[in-house]
């Protein structure tokens, strides 16, 4: 006689090794994207509304700079206050260079050929360490390496020395403070209060499908990243790092990595936002930004990759189209929804939404489930031992 | 036989107060080793220690011959030691399959990690490892839907799958029925055949089902060490461990 737990009873029978697993991408999100990538993109055709066609640009720098607080937000669990700082060192190169360059065809009052906010604190040069800003494709390229290395320093300077968390928010509300007075401060070199208005940006529809694409592979690679191997264990930091670390993964290399992600998408977006839009001020790199970036992902849905794009299209576009009619009241109603969705709506828009489809699927696998154990049932209800009858049968 | 593991001299102090008070300790290959001691005898500090979440005050410690003091814990986990947290910890949001998948032994490094795929031979080690514990049928669900008993089996799960050469298992047992208690140290012996394994448990009735070597810890020192039989009637653990009662 065996005794009543031995090593087969441990393991429970298995139905099958079978893993239920979305589909890469449902066909009618895919169908949907690109409907709205669609609508976008032709709106030069069909739109011929010049506001619009701005606000659209803006929105999707908007949605990639959501997308760059959600990859360390929603995915790994990192909350940065500070994701503006990144987004407003790309803004300010791009709008540097091209201020240079239109100072040089279109001499201030003075006559002078250096941008008129220098003019204004009584410079007569350009300062040396900004003449590499005169070469447009350089002033890009150091409009994304800059902020990445930036966010790499910060990595190393935080995450190596187990400050994450709250520490970490507070920090990073503090590196945005501090570039925020660094520019108006230094307002001979950055325009100060005034901010970079006055150059040749790059309106048009052009540059928007050029904005479009960008945002479309930043949502492939922020896609591919979380649903890579690496995804995974971001993932599993964002849920328990203690137990990661005692995994084998070093949580802060993988912390650094996508802190230093995020900061080249932030930097991408803030380099067009200032190409596109025409004037960037210390507004564009300050912790009142920054929060904004938050509460757009946190309304749109941490930790899903189309809901910080839908936050920012949301709460930007209600802001834009409501703020002349309750001007005071604007800053009070986003601060109401983002107390309601944190309350109410712990997973934003498109999270709730997918939740609701997960259950509803998950319900329907249940009921497979059910069936087949059922089906086992009644086949084990079958059994009989050799040459015994089958009920109702005669013994032979 | 050479020891696995080997503490010398171990000592740690938190805030003033010694925890482990010059331990020498120390775990032979494919052996199963129970460690014993009342509150506050030092059995989950020697763990943590161990494993690199604490740095000891004083002594060293060896693992297959190697100086791992001081050690951080990603790196001491990658050269085979494994630690079973007393609750149990795993990531909430993934799928039980997921949460084996990250676990599995393989590399560890950001770039590494970047482009890998699962192979097949990694997800048949994925699928034996739940087998193994009793969550196949649950390999779809988020891991926080499995009640406290199947949580404990999970991390047990992972654990195994990372191929340890040393498992630390902290009270794998606490806050279980008795039937899923009696199925976990089932678990843990047939884990045992393949591993190292040093087991912290209170519970008598399962250190008597797994029934092996036995170290009783008390007050940061070795008080005794053997068969659980020769260990159970030393006077001393009497008196320290089990109180001056009769035993049951």
């Amino acid at each position: 006689m065996e005794s009543p737990v031995n090593a087969g009873n441990i393991l429970k029978k298995t139905r099958a090794r079978k893993l239920y697993r979305a589909p890469l991408l449902p066909f009618w999100v895919l169908l949907g994207g690109a409907a709205l990538v669609a609508a976008i993109g032709a709106y030069p055709y069909y739109g011929s509304n010049a506001y619009v066609l701005s606000l659209l640009g803006k929105f999707l720098c908007y949605a990639i700079f959501a997308l760059s607080i959600d990859l360390i937000w929603g995915f790994t669990g990192i909350l940065s206050l500070g994701q503006a700082v990144y987004f407003g060192i790309g803004a300010y190169m791009v709008a540097l260079s091209l201020k240079l360059n239109y100072a040089l065809t279109h001499p201030t009052r003075f006559g002078g050929k250096i941008p008129d906010f220098m003019e204004w604190n009584s410079l007569t040069h350009v300062p040396g360490f900004m003449m590499p800003l005169y070469n447009f494709p350089l002033a890009v390229v150091a409009a994304l390496v800059l902020p990445t290395l930036l966010a790499l320093l910060f990595g190393i300077i935080t995450f190596k020395r187990h400050i994450y968390g709250v520490y970490c928010a507070v920090i990073t509300l503090a590196e945005s403070l501090i570039l925020q007075d660094f520019i108006i401060e230094y307002q001979p070199y950055t325009g100060g209060f005034n901010g970079i208005t006055d150059y040749s940006n790059y309106a048009g529809p052009h540059f928007l499908w050029f904005i479009l694409a960008i945002t479309v592979i930043f949502l492939i690679v922020a896609r591919t990243l979380t649903h890579s191997r690496v995804g995974t264990v971001l993932k599993s930091i964002r849920d328990n790092d203690l137990r990661a670390e005692f995994m084998g993964y070093n949580v802060a290399n993988y912390r650094i990595f996508v802190f230093c992600v995020s900061a080249f998408m932030a930097a991408a977006a803030g380099a067009m936002y200032a190409a596109w839009v025409g004037i960037i001020s210390f507004l564009d790199a300050g912790p009142v930004y920054s929060i904004e970036g938050v509460i757009w992902t946190a309304v749109g849905g941490r930790g899903t990759l189309f809901g910080p794009v839908l936050g920012a299209f949301l709460v930007k576009g209600a802001e834009f189209f409501l703020s002349d009619r309750l001007a005071e009241w604007w800053q009070i109603i986003v601060g109401g929804l983002f107390i309601f969705v944190v309350l109410v709506m712990r997973d934003g828009i498109v999270g709730t939404a997918m939740d609701w489809l997960r259950r509803w699927r998950r319900g329907s696998y249940r009921q497979i489930a059910e069936e087949a154990d059922h089906t086992a049932h009644d086949l084990q209800a079958d059994w009989r031992p050799e040459g015994a009858p089958r009920i109702g049968e005669e013994m032979r | 036989m050479a020891a696995l593991l080997e503490v010398k001299k171990l000592t740690t102090k938190v805030s003033g107060f010694t925890i482990l008070n010059g331990l020498d300790f120390s775990i032979e290959e494919h052996e199963l080793r129970v460690l014993l001691g009342p509150n506050g005898a030092g059995k989950t500090t020697l763990i943590a220690m161990v494993t690199g979440q604490f740095k000891p005050y004083g002594g060293s410690i060896y693992f297959a011959g190697q100086d791992i003091t001081g050690w951080p814990p990603d790196r001491i986990f990658q050269v085979g030691i494994s630690r079973k947290f007393q609750v149990p910890n795993m990531y909430e949001t993934l799928s039980v399959f997921e949460n084996v998948m990250v676990s599995l032994r393989g590399r560890r490094r950001v770039f590494s990690t970047l482009f890998q795929v699962l192979t097949a031979a990694e997800r048949d080690r994925i699928w034996e490892t739940l087998e193994l514990v009793g969550l196949a049928d649950k390999a779809n669900d988020p891991a926080d839907t499995l009640s406290h008993g199947e949580r404990q089996w999970l991390e047990l799960g992972m654990l195994i799958s990372s191929a340890p050469k040393l498992l630390l298992l902290d009270e794998p047992t606490t806050g279980m029925t008795e039937a899923d208690k009696h199925r976990t140290a089932e678990l843990v012996r047939e884990i045992a055949k393949t591993h190292t394994v040093l087991l912290v448990e209170h519970d008598m009735h399962i250190v008597r089902q797994i029934g092996q070597r036995v170290t009783v810890l008390h007050q940061g020192q070795l008080l005794a060490e053997g068969p659980l039989s020769e260990v159970m009637n030393n006077e001393m653990v009497r008196q320290v461990y089990l109180g001056k009662g009769k035993f049951q």
